[in-house]
């Protein structure tokens, strides 16, 4: 249960010297504020028995540091925990890009963010409110021990029994018996935010479906099964409060026992054991929230630690100069259960050459794209780029030579100039306009009045959805790779729009490698060959 | 200058009404609370007998031992029953608030969608929603326990040693003052803080979304770059919340601490003064009394921060479009044998006034059983058309029937029932295939949807799956092709089985062989119905029946049969 907290912990290492500057001001403000309780006891003892005239003096000195000190230690440590979270978030994200090349998948996009912002939140306690209590408890209890024991060796061991039940052994059996509801907890949070989210990107069937009332119903009952986990964990961690309370209770109450024997140094004692049991008040709590934590630092763990889909080599061979693409015996199958997408695919594309590749929706023409981008491996046969099997180089680099434009390539919710540099960050204002001419979508951006600084909106609802397409295509142009995978570059365009686009297709790609994938050909693009897929094989049709 | 923001003055409101409500809930939280405090100065006043009984041996110790036993197990079991009554009252309200914002979200429609994120509506409807939790079940009740518990505490300090209760008050009497100060600060802030949230949230899901786009193009490693700015970003607007909001904490611990110095060092003036006898008991029992007395406050403040949470989650719910009235239905009567008869009456649609009219004075009739095509270049409005049809949107000008009926007098439902409709991206939910076709009519039976998957085709697919229709599909669809995913939104359109069907480029996405397919099967379920295709599909304009030419939002041509 502890293992995935640790790992967590480890994250954390860039920032080593905020977190332990956080704990030294928490411990100080721990001493001066049980130093101001202890005193204040202490002072009435010591008029009694006519003792030290200093004390006055001490306990403002601890009265003045005890503020001082506790705001710095309340800035310092949120500080610290916020600046270790940040790392955690881009750490997991770096971990995804590596894994998910090819989409979400099974994944659910709300899932992952809930895990992402969620789970990554719920860690925040994990420092504040355990840690940092913790390191105050391991301090305090030879101190309460060595300070009470002096006078009475038996009073001392009852007492330090009882602050270590109440620190350590509360939060840790707190922690295990809210284990489960933790786990269930983060769960149903998790189906919550997709059940919402299922509604709102859905509000148009919604509507047109008139399902209001359904998808109201679907969300509350699963806030009903978040609602329930969260009432288990709430009398879970008011119970492990309660027994707290009570272990300091039954420690005031061994002093107030044996106050007979030394009145003066028991009205000490009891204010000391009072304040000592306050300051780890919040631990049996923490434990029981520790539950939670770790449920979420395992699924962030999880996520990040999912296979990597193609493996790059261990000892990558150079990058072949050439850029011809040949497919041998390609067996390829998404999943073991489902038919085989290709069963011996063989397919050559010479270096600069214009290829279509044509077939009816599912015969896998997307399929290759994404073998070509290794974003998924065979399972057997070879493909090689410039003679070299790529499975012997690194996947970014054979995508630098690949510029692809996917069926579901994706626009951000960012200005278009954002969404067209993610293809080559460098490219000036005049390759920008260009592209955007070439994908004949540049007149419509420059009626805009923000023209390039123009939102595209989540997925480009902004725009029409043959608008979409066409700036995604303005993006696949800009790209600098010699060869230019484009996945039905038409769909959505109007017939006028397709001719002209195919027309200048031609110069726009001079001198690179063109693989157009469509379900059907015009009459007006210039190809070297055209192959039909079918059958899981590829079929030479013209050329 | 905060006073005239009408979007802060609204959240204000928003929460003082709010929180009148939360108080009838928070009665039983108070009631506990209340019980907690009597046992705790019953505690304090026992173990000031037992330790001035030492020094004197005046007080038999035994009888003063025992209550505060008691009284420790008594509120063991009263803190128990608070937070379980705190919880309650907590859930309450989410649950009410959350249907509440959601029956908002839908009922406002598709046009939410434009300009505004998905992620950041699920963002109200969840985390937003959750933010508020805090204030119903500690704010509130920790208000009010803040005026009565250490009013409770002082009668009893009162009974002790009136000077001592005088000071308590003085000191209890900065925390509020000193919270005031803080917290105007504080509650801007705390708007920066969820605005800063929300687009980090949002930005993750939009990045996440498209991470596949991301790695291929090789840049990765730039956006979390990015990530982290904006991570460094969300990390300094809480810095700068809580850099202010704790100085409300340092008003009352500085309260505290000037309390107890001030009473410690003026009990040890007195007990040197004249002995013990009179003033030892007062004295411990004060001492032990004060943590007690600032204890009230000190939960208020901690839930302070719980009310600054809520003000930044009201702002974005009272932004929320309000539930409309409920509507006078006129439901108009749609006969099968007469069908639905279409007509749009120089109709003008804007959607974003920079980029001119999506429709500019359209005129058209679709009569009952007809078949009408819209064609027209990308932008030209047939969408727009659909849309009005669809009740996403209300016309700006002109006039659109249904038999007769104008489409902004019926209720969403009533349109709804009337209504078939294919788009050109289906959204497809998280489960099954059959969950996805069965969302047009949950309470279709199991026949009924095998012969809508047959009709869309969706059959010659799935029956090569092992799960076949109750193969399960992730968000977006995964697993299934552009083509296929549009198979099942057509099954949903035979099984909702509508008098009116809305094409809007249903082919867009399939090769020619399957386009004849679907469009045979389309014309299929044409039959005596009112049909309008929108597509620049040149095969579907063999669809047959009236063909309608559009360009700008005009009528150029219409060609066919009138």
């Amino acid at each position: 249960m502890t293992g995935p907290l640790f790992r967590v912990i480890g994250l954390w290492g860039r920032q080593t010297g905020w977190l332990l500057f956080g704990l030294a001001m928490s411990l100080a403000a721990l001493v001066a504020g049980i130093g101001l309780m202890t005193v204040s006891g202490l002072t009435i003892g010591a008029a009694i028995l006519a003792g030290s005239l200093a004390v006055p003096a001490i306990l403002r000195g601890f009265g003045a540091s005890r503020v001082v000190l506790r705001y710095l230690e309340r800035l310092v440590t949120h500080g610290a925990t916020f600046r270790a979270l940040a790392d955690m978030r881009v750490w997991f994200f770096r971990r995804m890009a590596g894994t998910s090349a090819g989409g979400l998948g099974f994944r659910q996009a709300g899932d992952v963010l809930s895990r992402l912002v969620g789970d990554i939140e719920a860690l925040d306690g994990l420092y504040l409110r355990i840690l940092l209590p913790l390191a105050g408890a391991v301090l305090l209890l030879p101190v309460l021990v060595l300070l009470i024991g002096h006078r009475s060796a038996g009073l001392g061991t009852e007492i330090g029994v009882l602050f270590a039940a109440a620190a350590f052994a509360l939060p840790w059996l707190a922690a295990r018996a809210s284990g489960s509801a933790g786990s269930l907890m983060a769960k149903e949070a998790g189906a919550l935010r997709v059940a919402a989210l299922d509604a709102l990107t859905g509000l148009r069937e919604v509507r047109a479906f008139a399902a209001e009332g359904r998808m109201i119903a679907a969300v509350q009952a699963k806030e009903a099964a978040l609602l329930s986990a969260q009432q288990t964990m709430a009398s879970r961690t008011a119970a492990a409060g309660a027994a707290s309370f009570l272990c300091a209770q039954i420690a005031v109450l061994a002093v107030l026992i044996d106050a007979g024997k030394s009145p003066a140094v028991a009205i000490a004692a009891a204010f000391l054991v009072i304040a000592a049991f306050e300051a780890i008040g919040g631990l049996p709590r923490a434990g029981a929230l520790a539950g939670y934590a770790s449920a979420a630092a395992r699924r962030v763990l999880e996520a990040a630690d999912a296979p990597v889909p193609v493996p790059d080599p261990a000892d990558p061979v150079a990058m072949p100069t050439g850029t011809a693409l040949r497919f041998e015996a390609v067996e390829f199958r998404w999943q073991p259960d489902r038919p085989a997408v290709f069963d011996s695919l063989t397919l050559e594309i010479a270096q600069g050459a214009r290829v279509a590749l044509l077939g009816p929706s599912g015969a896998g023409k997307s399929t290759l794209a994404a073998l070509a981008l290794k974003v998924v491996a065979p399972r057997s046969g070879h493909i090689r780029l410039g003679g070299v099997d790529i499975v012997t180089l690194p996947a970014a680099l054979v995508r630098t030579r690949i510029g692809w434009l996917g069926q579901t390539t994706h626009l951000f919710d960012d200005t278009i100039r954002a969404n067209l540099l993610l293809a080559r960050p460098d490219a000036d204002e005049a390759a920008l306009w260009a592209a955007l001419d070439d994908a004949r979508i540049g007149d419509v951006v420059r009626a805009l009045p923000d023209r390039l600084d123009t939102w595209v909106g989540e997925g480009g609802t902004r725009f029409s959805g043959g608008q979409g397409r066409r700036l995604a295509l303005a993006r696949a142009l800009l790209s600098p790779a010699p060869i230019l995978i484009l996945d039905e570059p038409c769909a959505g365009l109007d017939a006028e729009t397709e001719r002209s686009f195919l027309e200048t297709l031609n110069e726009t790609a001079a001198g690179r490698t063109l693989i157009l994938i469509t379900h059907r050909l015009t009459g007006v693009e210039k190809l070297d060959r055209i192959f039909r897929l079918s059958g899981g094989r590829a079929v030479a049709a013209a050329g | 200058m905060s006073q005239a923001d009408p979007t802060k003055a609204a959240a204000r409101s928003w929460l003082r009404r709010e929180q009148r409500a939360g108080n009838r809930a928070a009665r039983p939280v108070l009631m506990w609370h209340v019980l907690g405090t009597l046992a705790g100065i019953g505690q304090a006043f026992a173990a000031a007998s037992v330790l001035a009984g030492a020094f004197t041996g005046s007080i038999p110790a035994a009888p003063a031992l025992l209550a505060f036993g008691m009284l420790a197990l008594v509120r063991a079991g009263i803190s128990y029953l608070t937070e379980r009554a705190a919880f309650a009252a907590g859930a309450t309200a989410r649950r009410r608030l959350r249907s509440d914002a959601l029956s908002r979200l839908l009922h406002a429609g598709p046009t939410m969608l434009r300009g505004r994120h998905s992620g950041d509506l699920a963002t109200i409807v969840v985390d937003k929603i959750e933010a508020l939790d805090g204030l119903f079940s500690r704010y509130v009740p920790a208000a009010i326990f803040a005026m009565v518990g250490p009013s409770v505490v002082l009668l009893a300090v009162l009974y002790a040693d009136p000077w001592a209760a005088l000071v308590l008050l003085g000191c209890g009497l900065l925390v509020p003052v000193g919270m005031a100060v803080a917290g105007i600060g504080a509650a801007a802030a705390s708007r920066n803080q969820f605005l800063a949230m929300g687009r980090l949230q949002a930005r993750f899901l939009d990045r996440v979304r498209g991470i596949a786009t991301i790695v291929l193009y090789g840049r990765a490693e730039d956006e979390a770059r990015a990530l982290a700015i904006a991570a460094d970003d969300l990390r300094a607007r809480t810095m700068r919340v809580l850099r202010v909001a704790f100085l409300s904490s340092v008003v009352l611990d500085l309260a505290a601490a000037l309390a107890m110095v001030v009473l410690a060092i003026h009990y040890f003036g007195l007990l040197r003064a004249d002995g013990t006898a009179g003033i030892l008991w007062p004295a411990l029992a004060v001492l032990l009394l004060t943590p007690e007395f600032f204890a009230p406050l000190r939960t208020f403040s901690a839930a302070y921060q719980d009310r600054l949470h809520a003000t930044g989650a009201a702002e974005s719910l009272i932004d929320l479009p309000p539930l409309p009235e409920p509507a006078p239905a006129r439901e108009i009567r749609t006969v099968a044998a007469q069908g639905v008869t279409v007509v749009f009456d120089n109709v003008r649609l804007t959607w974003d006034a920079s980029r001119g009219p999506a429709l500019d004075g359209l005129s058209f009739k679709a009569a009952a059983g007809e078949t009408l095509v819209l064609a027209g270049p990308s932008g030209a409005g047939k969408s727009s058309v659909i849309e009005i049809l669809l009740g996403f949107v209300r016309p700006d000008s002109g006039r659109v029937t249904i038999n007769g009926a104008d489409i902004t007098d019926l209720v969403p439902q009533a349109l709804s029932r009337l209504t078939g409709w294919i788009g050109q991206r289906p959204v497809l939910f998280a489960g099954s295939i059959r969950d996805n076709i069965l969302f047009a009519r949950p309470e279709a039976s199991p026949e009924e949807v095998a012969a809508a998957a047959t009709a869309a085709r969706l059959d010659q697919f799935t029956a090569g799956l092992p799960a076949g229709l109750d193969t399960q599909i992730g968000e977006g669809g995964y697993g299934l092709s552009g083509g296929q995913a549009q198979r099942v939104a057509i099954a949903r359109a035979y099984l909702k089985n509508a008098p009116l069907l809305l094409l809007d480029e249903p082919t867009a996405h399939l090769d020619p062989a399957t386009e004849q397919e679907v469009l045979d099967s389309l014309r299929r379920l044409a039959l005596g119905r009112t049909v309008i295709l929108a597509s620049h599909s040149s095969a579907a304009h063999g669809f047959g029946g009236r063909r309608l030419d559009l360009r700008d939002g005009k009528l150029i041509a219409a060609r066919g049969v009138a």
